[in-house]
């Protein structure tokens, strides 16, 4: 007779639970039990499946590499069952507990007789394959430093246009780079040799930095090759000083590009900056599906593609504000196009919508707010038209309260800082993330500023942190789901209302706290550690918890787009391997501990 | 007229039988031997006057609980189970597929000589075995019974653990494991967990321990 402990175990696990209960009985009276203590490593040599009934056991490879863990319900030696070749993996109980084996005689019967166990175990030894192949498969994104070899070629201003000629010739370069007591002053391109001085008759003798193009555009050795793109799109140049720190340290140029990534889907950035249209915009817009999906193809982990998608919404936003400008003729003061929440923070996925306003040199009075008002118009509808949904909150440029001057703004914020009403503090959260897409730097520099020589305001600290701590994250739901209904779509862990955004939350409070004017999650707990106002073990923590959480839901977003669905932030913690439950649990837990820390830090005084 | 003392000699032959294959010597290292986790439902407490309503049984070989093997019977009452029906969830019209108590017995002695056997609170299961034993086959087999209950106490004893009033009970031993607790008061669901504890005992216990030691914890 079977064992209703054990048949009923079988009735709610996936895929025996789709059998009849008598053959689930008829399954459980086939097992043996193991109990199974922490640190011992499990026989897996035999040819029969394992069932995991209850403990934590991490599945590493030959090479040591942790693969997995198996938790409640996971199953192990399918893939000897199903092909009779052995893996090389170890499997070491990590918790106590309880294993089923079941032997392969059965196994394999009740795989002829039911489809589904077939196919659940074909599907499961799949995507063990996938698994391994994502453990050595490589990143895609380049960097700058990837491509340019630390082969500095260099010559002083005052050498001659010979002298530069010869040394391209002798170093087969097509650009030098002019230097002045090791800074960098200017480069020099053989196109310049050639229109500069051959073709008006200059003498041989003339010296570089008289034809050298001065103060060049430069990119940072750390960033990504699509920014350098973007910046050689932008402003029409082919070659890049590329510099470490403050010293340069090579060049690139699109031909280092295109050789190094031909088939690289940021070329889209480029397009975009060349059209002239917003018809040709929203079509450029189209590729922007198709490019995530080649990101989650090649694997791009979720932080570079938020930076990517993010990338192309700036192209995007500047080449309308080039485009309308076009059409509205120039600006009639300096203003700045800023961005704020995801976009500010560059961790944009696919389904997000616009955040934008104006900063504006002068106050908005007369022929400057129609000007602007039909710029931001313009921009905020293009910008719709491309795909980049309108926002519900009317958090747009477009609105007339968020097209202000220097004071206008610096007095929006005090009054959020000064009277943290509910409202203020949930603008807070929008609004404190904020970046300048196009126009002036300085101008949006001084209010950064003033802004965050306010922020380190205990009230506002206090009233910040209270409204962090409202949600929580989903600790068990593993066992009993918390979950939240969204109209349209089925039950799910919300990633980014329970997850990624209450990180961002915290993270936000520290940095105003600190003052710090980074806004991008990653660099904010990078800068909070340096600053050591957060344990660095902590950051670490709630940086890796944010790169799981992102990196989940970039994952659900590419699923969704490949099903022909729109993106959705609800993730169905069933379809997740034991590894990525585990992890989701881990950040979970990291949430709940730095929500604690906040409470302590923040909530204390008032 | 006779017929009775023909039928005799041969159940006698069985316990005999058992007894020749004798259980592993007490210096054997514990993880090595076979058991038999074995529980009984009763109508009572007191093993004279009270019968056994079902016997439940699994094996343990390698560390490892045999379901396949694994047994449940319904036993035959003399009398009408009567009151203690409630207790056990078991009624007489359940009963029509019971076996006969000296046909489980015989069936224990053919296939678990060489065992150890396993009970949580053996003392009881033992008395009405034992009495069983002798009225049927006129001879109780040597059974050494390792009690699960008792090297509960002896651990915790030895680790100054304060116990509450009930802290052995099975589901509060298995709790204490982690282990999956089934429905109380079922011979089989009873062996089976009085077996997943053992097992665990067992792994808690140093790689070498013998029988001998765990007897003398199950004291």
């Amino acid at each position: 007779m079977e064992v209703a402990e054990v048949s009923k175990f079988l009735a709610q696990t996936i895929p025996f639970d789709q059998l009849s209960s008598a053959q689930q009985a008829d399954t459980a009276l086939q097992l043996s039990v193991y109990y199974c203590q922490e640190g011992e490593a499990v026989d897996i040599s035999k040819e029969q499946l394992l069932i995991v009934r209850t403990g934590i056991y991490a599945l590493y490879s030959d090479k040591q590499q942790l693969l997995t863990k198996l938790e409640e319900g996971d199953f192990y030696g399918y893939q000897l069952l199903l092909t009779g070749l052995a893996d090389a993996d170890q499997l070491i109980c990590e918790e106590d507990g309880l294993l089923y084996w079941l032997p392969a005689a059965e196994f394999h019967q009740l795989r002829y007789q039911y489809k589904n166990i077939d196919i659940f175990f074909q599907r499961l030894f799949g995507r063990r394959l996938h698994q391994y192949k994502e453990q050595q498969g490589s990143r895609f994104t380049l960097k700058v430093s990837d491509v340019v070899q630390a082969r500095k070629v260099a010559i002083s201003g005052e050498h001659t246009v010979q002298q530069a000629a010869q040394l391209m010739t002798e170093k087969r370069v097509s650009s030098l780079l002019v230097e002045q007591e090791g800074r960098l002053t200017g480069i020099v391109t053989d196109r310049d040799l050639r229109t500069r001085v051959l073709a008006i008759d200059l003498p041989a003798a003339t010296p570089v930095q008289q034809i050298m193009t001065p103060k060049p555009h430069t990119i940072d050795k750390h960033a990504y090759i699509f920014e350098a793109v973007q910046l050689m799109s932008r402003f029409n140049v082919h070659h890049l000083p590329v510099m470490d720190n403050d010293s340069s340290f090579g060049m690139i140029t699109a031909t280092d590009i295109i050789r190094s990534q031909q088939d690289h889907p940021v070329y889209l950035i480029g397009e975009i900056h060349r059209q002239t249209t917003v018809d040709g915009l929203e079509q450029c817009s189209l590729q922007i599906a198709n490019l995530a999906q080649v990101l989650g193809k090649q694997q791009v982990p979720a932080h570079e593609a938020g930076h990517i998608i993010t990338t192309i919404t700036d192209a995007l936003t500047q080449r309308l504000i080039k485009l309308a400008q076009v059409e509205l003729g120039p600006a009639p003061c300096v203003f700045t196009w800023l961005c704020f929440g995801s976009q500010a923070r560059m961790d944009q996925s696919i389904n997000a919508d616009q955040d934008n306003a104006l900063l504006l040199e002068r106050e908005p009075t007369a022929h400057i707010a129609d000007y602007f008002s039909a710029l931001a118009d313009f921009v905020c509808q293009g910008l719709a038209r491309c795909g980049i949904t309108l926002c519900p909150g009317n958090i747009m440029a477009s609105n007339p309260e968020l097209r202000l001057s220097l004071k206008g703004w610096s007095g929006k914020f005090a009054k959020w800082i000064a009277s943290p009403t509910p409202e203020a503090i949930l603008k807070a959260s929008i609004f404190f993330d904020m970046r300048a897409v196009e126009g002036s730097k300085g101008l949006f520099n001084a209010l950064q500023h003033d802004i965050l020589a306010r922020t380190n305001n205990a009230l506002f600290l206090f009233h910040l942190a209270q409204s962090t701590l409202q949600r929580t994250a989903p600790l068990s739901f593993l066992r009993n789901f918390i979950l939240e209904h969204d109209g349209k779509q089925k039950k799910g862990i919300d990633l980014k209302k329970r997850g990624i955004s209450l990180i961002t939350d915290i993270v936000r409070i520290y940095a105003l706290a600190q003052g710090i004017s980074e806004v991008n999650t990653r660099q904010r707990l990078q800068q909070l550690a340096l600053l050591g106002a957060i344990d660095s073990k902590e950051t670490q923590n709630l940086s890796d918890a944010f790169d799981v959480l992102a990196q989940l839901r970039w994952d659900k977003h590419i699923h969704d787009l490949n099903q022909g669905h729109d993106a959705s932030n609800l993730l169905d913690p069933n379809i997740l391997s034991g590894l990525q439950r585990h992890q989701l649990k881990d950040s979970f837990a990291v949430i709940n501990n730095a929500q604690s820390s906040i409470k302590h830090r923040f909530c204390k005084e008032v | 007229m006779f017929a009775w003392l023909k039928k005799k000699p041969a159940l006698y032959d069985d316990v005999k039988r058992f007894n020749a294959i004798t259980a592993p010597a007490l210096s054997t290292p514990a993880r090595t031997c076979r058991y038999l986790a074995i529980d009984l439902e009763t109508t009572g407490l007191h093993a004279r006057q009270d019968h056994i309503v079902s016997i439940g049984w699994v094996p343990i070989v390698d560390q490892q609980i045999l379901l396949p093997q694994a047994q449940h019977f319904l036993i035959k009452p003399p009398v009408s189970v009567g009151q203690s029906a409630i207790y056990h969830g078991v009624h007489d019209k359940d009963l029509k597929d019971a076996s006969e108590l000296s046909e489980v017995l015989q069936l224990l002695l053919q296939e678990f000589s060489g065992h150890y056997f396993i009970a949580h609170h053996c003392r009881l299961d033992r008395a009405f075995l034992e009495l069983a034993f002798q009225r049927y086959f006129g001879k109780v087999p040597k059974m050494h019974f390792i009690d699960t209950l008792n090297i509960e106490w002896y651990r915790m004893q030895k680790q100054g653990i304060v116990m509450k009033k009930d802290a052995l009970r099975l589901p509060n031993c298995l709790a204490r494991y982690k282990l999956p607790v089934s429905a109380q008061h079922h011979a089989l669901e009873d062996a089976y967990s009085c077996a997943l504890l053992y097992l665990a005992q067992l792994k808690k216990s140093h790689a070498e321990i013998t029988i001998a030691d765990l007897l003398v914890q199950s004291r």
